[in-house]
């Protein structure tokens, strides 16, 4: 007997046609990876929590427009980035999205109750993170932590892939000359 | 191959293809300085690492709600308008079924029937063949000929019997006149010879006579 996992794809195809448990096993696999990109985004659990829940009930209303299952995981990081900004543009429509209200970064570094590094390296790296443009944060998340190609990147943001490639880019060198001091703890 | 930081960040991301990523591997042998800059950025990406993703403080599952869920209503009607095929089949049915609607209540030619007869009034709804059409046409065009002849022919006559009238009169008033003129005349003789033989007095000729 042969065993295949079940694929993303086959699981979009059954929750296009109304299979609630296939989209319930489609969000067990990614529902961690977006609340993660709108913890970044939003550095706020609760709304992080809150966005995710409407990100994959709007992924599943509009799930029949996707046409290439390939085309999944962009598809759904464009939903959760412009739900992101919905909100941001809601609750503070006249002002800049540096000035978000953020969790202390300490929060932001425990791993199942303990931390994995050394806190002063977490705590660099969030202020450096920090220290970035929203776009720029954007983009590095979805680079680095996401793992998605230019291209993507391009779909989720709605903008040319040469500005993304600029923005990743420019928080690259940021980002370098912000953690020189602390590298030498990483190695 | 030259140092480009574009080409080293590319290669660090794993933008490049397998042509590319060699090539720089290449020169990365042969250059300290970008050994240096490749090993800064895998450095940094260490330090970024130190921000380990969060579990999610509640998991997300969907129960099948009628509230969430389309209607099988709404299923169709976006199949239906996702669908060219499905489309096109609908706009080609509408067009048939106009055209059947303006056929069955397009009004009957009957105006030449109902010349023909009362009785055809009756019939107009109902269709003919060309055949038969032809045929009542020509019946009616030979009624109007027969009623056009028949009031030629009562006319011709009123005229006729005029003239005959006329004529009657005329003869009458021509044999009164020549009665007259002959009575006039055997007068006239009548008074010769008893003027002649008898002595009377002569009275005026017939011709002068009114």
């Amino acid at each position: 007997m042969i065993f295949r996992a079940v694929e993303d794809g086959d699981l979009i195809r059954q929750a296009a046609r109304g299979g609630v448990e296939a989209f319930n096993l489609l969000v067990s696999r990614w529902e961690k990876r977006v609340y993660n990109y709108l913890l970044r985004l939003t550095a706020n659990r609760e709304d992080a929590l809150d966005l995710t829940q409407d990100v994959f009930l709007k992924a599943y209303q509009n799930l029949r427009k996707l046409d290439d299952a390939a085309r999944f995981a962009p598809w759904l990081y464009r939903i959760a980035h412009n739900e992101a900004y919905s909100m941001f543009r809601k609750r503070r429509p006249e002002t800049n999205l540096e000035d978000a209200p953020q969790e202390s970064a300490e929060d932001g570094i425990a791993v199942a109750g303990r931390s994995v590094f050394p806190i002063e390296l977490s705590l660099s790296v969030t202020a450096a993170l920090n220290r970035l443009s929203p776009e720029q944060r954007e983009a590095v998340t979805l680079k680095i932590y996401q793992g998605f190609k230019f291209e993507e990147m391009a779909e989720v943001l709605g903008c040319p892939v040469s500005t993304v490639k600029s923005r990743v880019y420019s928080a690259l060198d940021l980002l370098k000359a912000e953690l020189a001091p602390v590298r030498r703890g990483v190695s | 191959m030259s140092c480009s930081p574009t080409d080293l960040k590319e290669y660090f991301l794993s933008e490049l293809n397998l042509t590319d990523s060699g090539r720089v591997e290449a020169h990365l042998k042969s250059c300290s300085t970008c050994r240096e800059e490749l090993e800064r950025l895998q450095l940094m990406q260490a330090a970024l690492g130190s921000l380990r993703e969060e579990e999610i403080p509640r998991r997300i599952a969907f129960v099948s709600d009628q509230v969430f869920e389309p209607s099988a209503l709404r299923r169709w009607w976006g199949a239906f308008w996702n669908s060219s095929a499905r489309l096109g089949f609908a706009a080609a049915a509408m067009v048939s079924g106009a055209i059947l609607v303006s056929a069955l209540t397009r009004p009957a030619p009957a105006p030449v029937l109902n010349a023909v007869s009362p009785k055809a009034t009756q019939v107009s709804a109902q269709t003919f063949s060309g055949a038969e059409i032809d045929r009542r046409i020509q019946q009616a065009a030979a009624v109007e000929a027969l009623k056009a002849v028949a009031q030629a022919e009562s006319s011709r006559l009123a005229e006729i019997r005029q003239l005959r009238d006329d004529l009657k009169k005329a003869r009458y008033s021509l044999a009164v006149a020549t009665s007259e003129y002959d009575m006039a005349a055997r007068r006239q003789g009548i008074v010769n010879v008893a003027a002649n033989g008898y002595g009377f007095p002569k009275s005026d000729a017939p011709g002068e006579s009114k």
